[in-house]
């Protein structure tokens, strides 16, 4: 088993699943947490990760397959997707991948589900389609408030990660998640989204 | 070069004189009065800037005495011109302004939360790390990229401070109330689950302090049950932005960076992510106007003042539209 990425939340270790390369994704213990919040965060989102990834699937959204799930430790065992993560994405495919994640967003909104964790490291491209991962902070809501939620998120990740691109990049995204959901609910959402950001501390509303 | 430097955005009023030289920065002296709301109430601005108006004279006075200085020895002036209470920042704005005026000393406008991170800097010796600035005024973790310090997590709604001042409050405690409810905390170890809300690499408190309002008549429980899961979210965001921006240090600045069990989440955090963990001195955690006065030096090395005309105060004030040319 080889370490590939120690994440914030999990550990992602590539292994061997009947003989094909798998990933393991752990969610280990945190020592600085209370142990009761500890244990409820984690059992918690391995298993809403692993039901989501499946669920998603009906309406089309590429995720990786699930091989095994231990709510005990923590662990999701999974096809291992081949690929470049978007965020290391550049120019013309950067661009027609956000459209691509827009339309994904769009999907999962439509049918009641929010990601909650919409950056570009949870898309991975791969043989021209996009496989959408770490659906650990997902929820099962249909509340504009809450797909607005990912929408600003997304949008704070271009304006961090990718300053440069940063227009051109939202609005592929955007048109992507119009196509998906249709101009009303765009609206609606979109509107929001400015709402969430006005919210913000000393943000400028006048 | 010598600066003072006037703090006046919230309960503080404060006068600083800090000196640079080559080398760094030194503090000559640094003089707080502070305002008290009564019992069970919040700041309000109106009694609050009173109390900064009526002390002013005081506490300038003693800064120089302190700092063995007359008024002819300073420099450059610098005042906090936001984000703030807009009552409370018009007394620091309208005392720079006369005194600069006055004397055709150069005067500085500068912003209170990279004051705060500023400062920290310079006490702890961090050099490029992220930044969790946690007060009563802001929530948020900051690292600087192409001359902007921009934002990589923060609060939604109410900040940190707020939520351990308003449910501290909701008790009868006075503000600020981190400190009794700090106390409070160590005396359980019984967790009532509480809303853990983290929204990628934000947070939201305010679903948690009505729910911690409603589980306070056993008030030892109910502190350290809010404890952590306040400070759970901070330090699942702030692992989540180390992770994110790959910075090798974290610099926790601001009034809630005293409470020692944050501290210690963050030490266990940074020890597993691999980065250096500063905290700023917890005489300086706070509001103060060395914050301001260190601020205005380094502003002082990029451009020469500001002309009067331009010296309004700012209520909203957002750091990451400050451009850093020093």
């Amino acid at each position: 088993m080889k370490l590939l990425k120690k994440g914030a939340e999990g550990d992602i270790f590539l292994t061997k699943h009947e003989n094909v390369l798998a990933i393991l994704k752990t969610r280990k213990k945190k020592q600085y947490r209370n142990q009761i919040l500890d244990d409820k965060i984690r059992t918690g989102r391995t298993i809403r990760e692993s039901t989501v990834m499946s669920e998603v699937k009906e309406f089309g959204v590429r995720t990786p397959l699930i091989y095994q799930v231990d709510p005990t430790d923590c662990a999701i065992l999974m096809q291992r997707i081949k690929g470049s993560v978007v965020r290391d994405l550049s120019g013309k495919k950067l661009v027609s991948a956000c459209r691509e994640i827009g339309k994904i967003t769009g999907t999962l909104h439509k049918n009641g589900i929010m990601h909650g964790d919409l950056t570009t490291s949870n898309f991975i491209l791969s043989g021209g389609k996009i496989y959408t991962i770490d659906f650990g902070l997902s929820q099962r809501t249909t509340r504009i408030e809450d797909h607005a939620v990912d929408l600003r998120l997304f949008k704070e990740i271009l304006n961090s990660a990718h300053v440069g691109m940063m227009k051109t990049l939202w609005s592929s995204f955007l048109s992507g998640y119009r196509s998906a959901v249709g101009p009303v609910r765009y609206g609606q959402i979109l509107n929001h989204v400015s709402v969430i950001e006005g919210r913000g501390r000393y943000a400028q509303v006048v | 070069m010598i600066c003072l430097g006037i703090e006046s955005t919230a309960h503080t009023f404060s006068c600083a004189v800090v000196q640079k030289n080559k080398r760094g920065g030194k503090i000559l002296s640094d003089v707080r009065k502070i305002y008290r709301p009564p019992e069970g109430q919040g700041i309000h601005p109106r009694e609050a800037s009173r109390h900064h108006i009526e002390c002013s004279s005081e506490v300038l006075l003693e800064c120089l005495q302190k700092a063995n200085l007359k008024i002819s020895d300073i420099d450059i002036i610098s005042y906090a011109a936001g984000p703030g209470l807009g009552p409370c920042l018009r007394v620091a704005g309208v005392i720079a302004r006369t005194v600069s005026s006055y004397y055709k000393i150069p005067i500085y406008p500068v912003n209170h939360a990279i004051g705060h991170i500023e400062l920290g800097k310079l006490l702890t010796g961090a050099k490029d790390p992220l930044v969790l600035l946690v007060s009563g005024g802001h929530t948020m973790l900051a690292a600087l990229k192409q001359k902007k310090w921009r934002i990589f997590g923060e609060t939604l709604d109410t900040t940190l401070g707020q939520l351990l001042d308003q449910f501290g409050r909701s008790l009868g405690f006075a503000s600020p109330c981190g400190k009794k409810i700090e106390e409070l905390a160590l005396e359980s170890h019984n967790y009532v689950s509480l809303p853990y809300v983290v929204k990628g690499n934000d947070v939201s408190f305010s679903g948690l302090l009505s729910a911690a309002k409603r589980i306070s008549n056993n008030q030892e429980d109910a502190c350290y049950s809010l404890q952590e899961t306040a400070f759970a979210m901070i330090g699942e965001a702030t692992e989540r932005a180390l992770s994110f921006t790959e910075k090798k240090e974290l610099l926790i600045v601001g009034g809630v960076s005293a409470n020692k069990r944050l501290s210690e989440i963050l030490t266990k955090i940074c020890q597993r992510q691999k980065c250096k963990f500063f905290v700023s001195p917890i005489e300086y955690a706070g509001d103060c106007g060395s914050q301001i006065a260190w601020t205005g030096l380094l502003e002082a090395t990029a451009k020469k003042g500001t002309s009067l005309k331009e010296t309004f105060v700012r209520q909203s004030w957002r750091l990451d539209t400050v451009k850093i040319d020093y």
